[in-house]
């Protein structure tokens, strides 16, 4: 019985060691808690210059190739109107040409209420994975300036964190690489 | 009879003490004169021991003290032909370490200047890029700014969070997209944190670290 009990007691402390050596202090995971949102924010930018009708053509390719580098290689993203309870997945480099194509003469995007609704945790793999939510103001206006559309979408972006690293300079670098995944519609309004 | 026996030892007596005297100051001189001898000859041996030392790097002590030992050494002014040449062979060495040490120096002040210069360059362009009134504007300091690194694709890795021992880092990206990204994004949020330069004296790896 004690051989039992001092096993289990190991094995117990063993656990307890290898468990603390996952978990990340909270400066850290603050760290990459920020780190995560500010890539969402990022898009939202990108997004925006994409979406204008002041960027120019060649500004708005290299835009979308910085912005699809922020998601994983098959992420889609949910595209709804008002006038349909439809809603349209597209991968990444697909949405964002359509919208640099969108037939308005003004565009207007606002990202605004960008939080987590599902904190980062760590995955069996050791991935973090959550959930930010981000509402959408989408304006299009013909060329008298008359807004013709407008819509507000609540939006879901899984966002995974992993740990990589890489050699640079000769030495080891470890960093976090954050990716979105999909970005799902869950609500559309005309607000 | 008296007077005379009296003044025939008074003679001798004075003698004796005449040349009892002489025979004690040569004694004396001779003594002295071994003397130095004897401290030359010393001092002849440090004086060899000290700077073949120094010529074969065989001490422990600073470029000052090495001088200073010479210093030494002259002023004590041997007029011994070996010294001389020794002193000479010495001289030339410490002033060939004296030259090397001053341009370690100037060099290591001017690492010091260019990485405080291009610092602060650095951190004036990042912040011209994020708050230009037009692409084409962004577009100048960003060509600008690259001019000062390697080439475009120089890895700029950016620290998260800094922790004992090591540092958390987003994914790294390259000098020409950092750029664009604070053209895009209109925020410059990282500031320089180490710069490595080629030997061209070009930027070949830049930290950032967030503010």
């Amino acid at each position: 019985m004690k051989k039992i009990i001092a096993t289990l007691a190991f094995v117990m402390c063993f656990a307890g060691i290898a468990l603390a050596q996952d978990e990340l202090s909270f400066e850290r995971k603050q760290a990459i808690d920020s780190l995560a949102l500010e890539k969402v924010r990022d898009l939202s930018k990108y997004i925006k210059i994409v979406g204008s009708k002041d960027t120019p053509f060649s500004e708005a390719n290299r835009v979308i190739d910085r912005a699809e580098e922020l998601f994983m290689s098959d992420a889609e993203i949910g595209v709804s109107s008002i006038h349909s309870n439809q809603i349209t997945y597209y991968r990444v480099r697909k949405y964002l040409e359509h919208l640099m194509r969108l037939n308005y003469d003004r565009v207007e995007i606002e990202w605004y209420n960008i939080e987590y609704v599902s904190d980062l945790q760590r995955q069996p793999d050791g991935t973090y994975v959550g959930v930010i939510t981000i509402f959408q103001t989408f304006r299009g206006y013909d060329a008298e300036g008359n807004l013709v559309y407008k819509d507000t979408t609540k939006k879901d972006i899984t966002v995974y964190v992993r740990r990589k690293e890489t050699q640079i300079g000769g030495r080891t670098i470890g960093f976090w690489d954050v990716l979105l995944g999909d970005m799902r519609v869950k609500e559309t309004t005309d607000r | 009879m008296k007077t005379r026996i009296t003044s025939i030892i008074m003679v001798l007596l004075a003698v004796f003490i005449t040349l009892g005297g002489t025979t004690s100051c040569k004694s004396k001189k001779r003594l002295a004169k071994e003397a130095a001898e004897a401290e030359y000859k010393s001092k002849v041996e440090q004086a060899r021991n000290d700077l073949t030392a120094i010529l074969d790097d065989e001490t422990l002590w600073t470029l000052e003290e090495k001088e200073n030992r010479v210093k030494t050494i002259k002023d004590w002014n041997l007029q011994n032909a070996e010294i001389d040449d020794l002193i000479s062979q010495v001289e030339k060495k410490l002033a060939r370490e004296r030259a090397q040490r001053e341009e370690e120096e100037r060099r290591a002040a001017e690492e010091r200047e260019k990485a405080n210069a291009a610092d602060v360059v650095l951190g004036r362009n990042f912040n011209s890029i994020a708050n230009a009134g037009s692409t084409s504007q962004a577009n100048r300091v960003i060509n600008e700014t690259l001019g000062m690194f390697e080439s475009p694709n120089v890895p700029v890795l950016i620290i998260i969070s800094q922790n004992p021992g090591f540092n958390d880092y987003d994914r790294p990206t390259t000098i020409e997209k950092y750029l664009n990204y604070l053209k895009d994004q209109k925020k410059a949020t990282e500031k320089v944190h180490e710069i490595k330069y080629n030997a061209n004296g070009k930027i070949n790896e830049l930290e950032l670290i967030k503010k």
